[in-house]
């Protein structure tokens, strides 16, 4: 389900810029979709808010699954009760109508949340194609995880002026780059480019 | 965007960068237990050894080894379900409530709140199942199956039934909430292993994150649904527990107030427990960073809102049911205050409504040891508030001869300190193989970082 042609592994030549300052990376981003570079991902140990944006992602459409999940355990609880309590055994308790519906509220409600809260887990890590167990293909860098961040770039586009793009993340403040190239059969090389760092973290104290 | 506010005081103290987080946080993960975390770890193993015990004995010799009678059928198995249902009441509203409010204080500390919710529903579980009596056939008694002696099927008019719900809802959701927000630090974990085993683990409970921004994107959105819904979820299972009393006919428990006064118990109780764990937690663990005095001030002033507005709810109860002209209300509740359990009541006034008055005064709110000792004074005052709903409603019944005594047996309070056992093994566990602290919302707080 989830977006393969974005993937560090179906692109040829990638550039990576590794940051160490959040609004770094985001301006770079920002200045790097501009000239339309394919930005494959940014990785970063928490969300940076604007990322997104700057990345020109698209709102994600979770909340419509979230909404269908959540009618379906409306619907299974109302059924489930109906028909227990109306069509399979009817009981008279209290002297009260066999469909008694305010008394079914709290299922209802509790139903209803149950499947959306799992629903929209379920999505979650289907269209994020996560799953238990599953080795991580995509670590660019091990402390992409803690306190790096990873611009990751597909420079396959035809027009892409690698040594260009490399100079703009060089002047962002990245603090370590590298180019990567795919072979066929899952293998590639790896190679950290030189560059002069520049140092743009933002003091602010 | 990057900027220190001139109004706000920090969230996080100090001068801390991302990567000091993820080392401060992970210290306990990385690092060989302390004698501290052993000597605790094996007290609570052993008390969770006595609630093993206790409950083997209870289901080879029936309930009647509880102090149970035919006048008060529910004693301190329910009001230590209602006590345990409560008190985890506090992490969703840490982790939800405060996340739809943006309220970013909540970031540090909502980790182990929530923690705590799982383990305080599994304790709570345990006394209902059990007081069933066959838990063998108890536990799928409760679902709604067709009975092995025909198509009869659970009642959905009962409350006790939408309990059910409730709680296994709650449960589970909560659950899901946790792990999800873990998964970003779980993969924090793995990529700081340096043993074959937590490599292996941390990898298997990873799910493969990454930290791609599609990811975090989507993240976002499924927090924040889950916070929306989870939102009205605890609100309703203290509602729900409620109604186990308010839908009865039994003077004392068939007030309409019960909802929204049961609700404002649970939070107080739940934050009572959060500080009593936190403040040894931030010292044992040196997180007093990471956990400020600002927190402990901002959790001390939700235990004497709520507190006020549970003991609002005393004095409502006993004015409604002087006002009702009901003779058998106006009885349950000078029974209460008067009675023969005079002591409990006077013990719940004291620890809820008056005891928390003292956060009106800045020291008080600020001083960890005594917000730590006035914590313990709201657990034992709510337990008791649990205690006087159920046990003072039910012994004197509408004759004479039904007026009885209830104590509980040493299987009971057995059980009871057994539940500590098990609650804080898993604590422990937990405060061993997990982030207390919610490494990756903490980052982005650094700074004030808006």
């Amino acid at each position: 389900m989830f977006d393969k042609k974005l993937s560090l592994k179906n692109n040829k030549n990638l550039v990576f810029g590794v940051f160490e300052d959040a609004d770094a990376l985001l301006e770079t981003t920002k200045k790097i979709y501009d000239k339309g570079i394919d930005i494959i991902d940014c990785y970063t140990p928490y969300p940076i808010h604007g990322l997104e944006k700057a990345m020109g992602l698209k709102r994600s459409r979770l909340p419509i699954g979230a909404f269908i999940c959540g009618m379906t355990g409306f619907s299974l609880a109302l059924t489930l009760q109906s028909y227990i309590m109306v069509f399979d055994w009817p009981i008279v308790i209290g002297n009260k109508p066999y469909a008694g519906i305010p008394a079914w509220i709290p299922v209802l409600f509790e139903l209803s949340i149950l499947c959306t809260a799992f629903g929209i887990g379920i999505l979650f890590f289907a269209r994020n194609g996560m799953i238990h167990g599953k080795i991580p293909s995509e670590l660019v860098d091990l402390k992409q995880t803690d306190y790096r961040m990873v611009l990751a770039l597909a420079m396959d586009e035809d027009g892409v002026d690698k040594s260009e793009v490399i100079d703009m993340l060089a002047k962002g403040g990245a603090v370590e780059i590298k180019e990567r190239m795919n072979h066929e059969e899952d293998s590639f090389e790896e190679n950290n480019v030189s560059f002069e760092k520049v140092n743009v973290s933002h003091s602010h104290h | 965007m990057n900027h220190d506010s001139i109004l706000r005081p920090r969230l996080v103290d100090s001068e801390k960068s991302i990567a000091d987080v993820s080392n401060d946080i992970c210290r306990p993960i990385e690092n060989k237990a302390s004698n501290l975390w052993k000597i605790g770890f094996t007290l609570s193993v052993i008390f969770l050894g006595l609630l093993g015990l206790t409950l083997t004995y209870t289901t080879l010799n029936g309930i009647g080894t509880w102090g149970l009678n035919k006048t008060v059928q529910w004693g301190w198995d329910i009001t230590n379900f209602v006590f345990w249902v409560g008190i985890g009441h506090a992490g969703t509203l840490i982790s939800a409530i405060l996340l739809l409010f943006r309220q970013k204080w909540r970031m540090s500390i909502n980790r182990s709140a929530e923690a705590m919710t799982i383990f305080a529903v599994m304790c709570a579980a345990i006394f209902p199942l059990f007081h069933m009596g066959r838990i063998w056939v108890g536990a799928y008694w409760v679902l709604p199956l067709p009975n092995a002696f025909g198509s009869l099927w659970v009642n959905f008019n009962s409350p006790l039934l939408w309990d059910v719900f409730a709680i296994t809802t709650y449960f589970s959701v909560s659950l899901l909430f946790w792990y999800l927000g873990l998964i970003p630090d779980i993969a924090t974990i793995r990529d700081r292993a340096t043993t074959k085993g937590r490599k292996f683990w941390y990898n298997f409970f990873s799910m493969g994150w990454t930290g791609s921004t599609r990811t975090w994107n989507r993240y976002e959105v499924v927090s924040l649904i889950l916070a929306g819904i989870s939102t009205p979820l605890v609100l309703s299972v203290h509602t729900i527990v409620s109604m186990d009393f308010a839908t009865s006919v039994v003077p004392g428990w068939h007030t309409t107030i019960f909802p929204p006064y049961f609700v404002a118990g649970a939070i107080f109780s739940g934050f009572g427990m959060v500080l009593t764990l936190l403040i040894i937690a931030r010292k044992v663990m040196n997180y007093e960073d990471y956990i400020t005095i600002g927190h402990l001030e901002a959790m001390s002033k939700v235990i004497m809102l709520t507190g006020t507005l549970v003991g609002l709810a005393y004095i409502t109860e006993f004015f409604i049911a002087a006002y009702s002209g009901v003779e058998y209300e106006q009885y349950a509740f000078i029974n209460r205050a008067t009675g023969p359990y005079w002591w409990a009541y006077w013990s719940m006034m004291t620890c809820n409504l008056i005891a928390p008055q003292v956060f009106w005064f800045k020291w008080a709110r600020t001083t960890p040891w005594f917000i730590f000792m006035l914590s313990i004074v709201v657990n034992i005052g709510m337990w008791f508030e649990r205690f006087v709903i159920i046990v003072t409603s039910l012994h004197r019944e509408y004759l004479p001869s039904g007026w009885v005594m209830y104590s509980p047996t040493w299987v009971e309070i057995g059980i009871f300190l057994g539940t500590f056992g098990l609650f804080f093994t898993f604590f422990f566990l937990f405060s061993k193989f997990l982030p207390m602290i919610n490494m990756s919302e903490v980052k982005t707080i650094l700074k004030n970082r808006e």
